[in-house]
């Protein structure tokens, strides 16, 4: 066997340590810590520890609040810890057990039986961790992929409308810095970092109801007329019919995000949006967030029937609600970031 | 004679416990001498508080550990009895058996001390 792993042994007595290292020595490199903290930084730190053999009886902090500990970390998942103990103290092993133990030891040792038992519950966890690892790593290709997919998917639907595709990129660029900037100001606004993400990602998909536009209309150099115009509004509600056949191809929680920002992106906070004329916080926080970032890119943006605004103008619309109002607290936020990014250009 | 065979004479289980460190009796020396110092630290007064005794079931708890790691069995199995009636609120009874078997450990620990010289 290499030596490649790593046991640790908690025990405040020194005569405990010493047996049970003299036992292990041949197959592990052995950590020693005679005390419940000590052994808690050990495992917090860089060393990758395959097992703990924990004493529960230690003055200060005992064996049970090294388990809190790992528990609260998380490190109980991949670690097995050992409970040593020299007697039946039921109520101390089954919260040994419940904070995450996988078996107890007890004292006197038995060296044959331990080594035997110990070796196998490490073989196992070391192979269930590379299980694990390995499961992660497919997801992570297969969540890419499957973006990629709805990247190319909104891509393809930007291209017909003369866009080279980087519109859903900056889109989604700009949604994520803007979703964090709101959520860190304003409480009622939270959302983790990886809902956060998981928005940013839904973003790209605002505009997937303009397949259903004909070219004449989408790609019209000129002003369209109020029938023209009202179809082009169908984009949101089509774009959101066409998800909603499709709810399989992203996990649930980004499902509802995408469904959302395609039907409400064109919504405004005093209800003169469209298509459902939805107001205020009716309007879910992310489609409010994907307006923004919509109306902005489309501004400083050259299209077939206008030149680019420039940033300063472009911010100045938005303010004075030239495109629709917006939420004043996004608007809070959208100045934050706009000053930010100033600041950060003059240093 | 040799101090591990004076040990097995008065009841020390020497081989269980030379065997329980893979055969290695050089170690088993070294950690008797540790374990004259654990029972120095975590020696138990026969007139002990009764009403008071948390500590000494640790440190009775402790000696009970290391004893049977070392197979000292009669005092493991003295001080199984004791951890035990501490824990289920007989002070009194735990001070009969430790008056018994605190003469059985001072032998146990003259006897190590003296050939350690």
């Amino acid at each position: 066997m290499d030596k490649e792993k790593t046991i640790l042994i908690v025990d405040d007595m020194e005569i405990n340590r010493i047996i049970l290292a003299e036992i292990f020595k041949d197959n592990y490199n052995i950590i020693q810590a005679c005390d419940g903290n000590q052994a808690i930084e050990t495992i917090n730190g860089n060393v990758d520890i395959s097992a703990v053999l924990l004493d529960l009886i230690m003055p200060g902090t005992d064996g049970l609040g090294v388990l809190r500990d790992m528990k609260k970390s998380g490190k109980i998942k991949n670690i097995p810890v050992f409970l040593i103990t020299a007697e039946e103290n039921e109520k101390m092993l089954i919260e040994g057990y419940h904070l995450g133990a996988v078996d107890v030891i007890r004292k006197p040792f038995m060296s044959h039986f331990l080594k035997h038992r110990i070796n196998n519950i490490i073989e196992l966890y070391a192979h269930r961790n590379d299980l694990a690892n390995i499961v992660e790593q497919q997801v992570a290709k297969l969540n890419k992929l499957n973006q990629s997919m709805i990247e190319m998917l909104a891509t393809a639907v930007e291209f017909r409308d003369c866009e080279s595709g980087e519109h859903v990129k900056r889109i989604a660029g700009f949604t994520k810095l803007l979703m964090t900037e709101v959520s860190s100001r304003y409480p009622e606004y939270y959302m983790t970092e990886e809902e956060i993400d998981k928005i940013s990602k839904s973003s790209v998909l605002h505009d997937v109801g303009k397949i259903s536009i004909p070219d004449s209309i989408l790609t019209k150099p000129g002003r369209l007329t109020s029938d023209e115009y009202e179809i082009m509004k169908q984009h949101t509600v089509k774009g959101y019919e066409f998800l909603m056949q499709f709810p399989d191809i992203i996990d649930e929680s980004t499902y509802k995000y995408s469904c959302d920002i395609c039907r409400y992106h064109h919504e405004r906070w005093d209800g003169k949006g469209y298509p459902d004329g939805l107001a205020g916080d009716d309007i879910p926080i992310w489609a409010q967030v994907v307006s923004v970032a919509d109306v902005y890119d489309a501004l400083t943006a050259e299209r077939v029937y206008k030149k680019p605004f420039s940033h300063e103008k472009a911010v100045s619309m938005i303010k004075n609600g030239e495109c629709g109002m917006f939420n004043p607290k996004l608007i809070d936020a959208f100045e934050a970031l706009v000053n930010e990014s100033k600041s950060g250009e003059t240093e | 004679m040799d101090l591990l065979d004076e040990l097995e004479k008065i009841g020390v289980n020497v081989s269980d416990g030379v065997n329980r460190l893979g055969g290695n009796k050089a170690l088993y020396r070294r950690l008797l001498g540790n374990f004259v110092k654990a029972v120095r630290e975590n020696g138990i007064s026969t007139d002990f508080d009764e009403e008071n005794y948390s500590d000494i079931t640790d440190k009775a708890h402790a000696i009970k550990g290391i004893a049977g790691n070392l197979s000292v069995t009669p005092v493991y199995e003295g001080y199984t009895q004791i951890v035990s009636l501490l824990r289920s609120g007989e002070p009194k009874r735990a001070k009969e058996v430790l008056v018994k078997i605190t003469p059985v450990l001072n032998e146990i620990i003259e006897c190590i001390e003296k050939n350690s010289h």
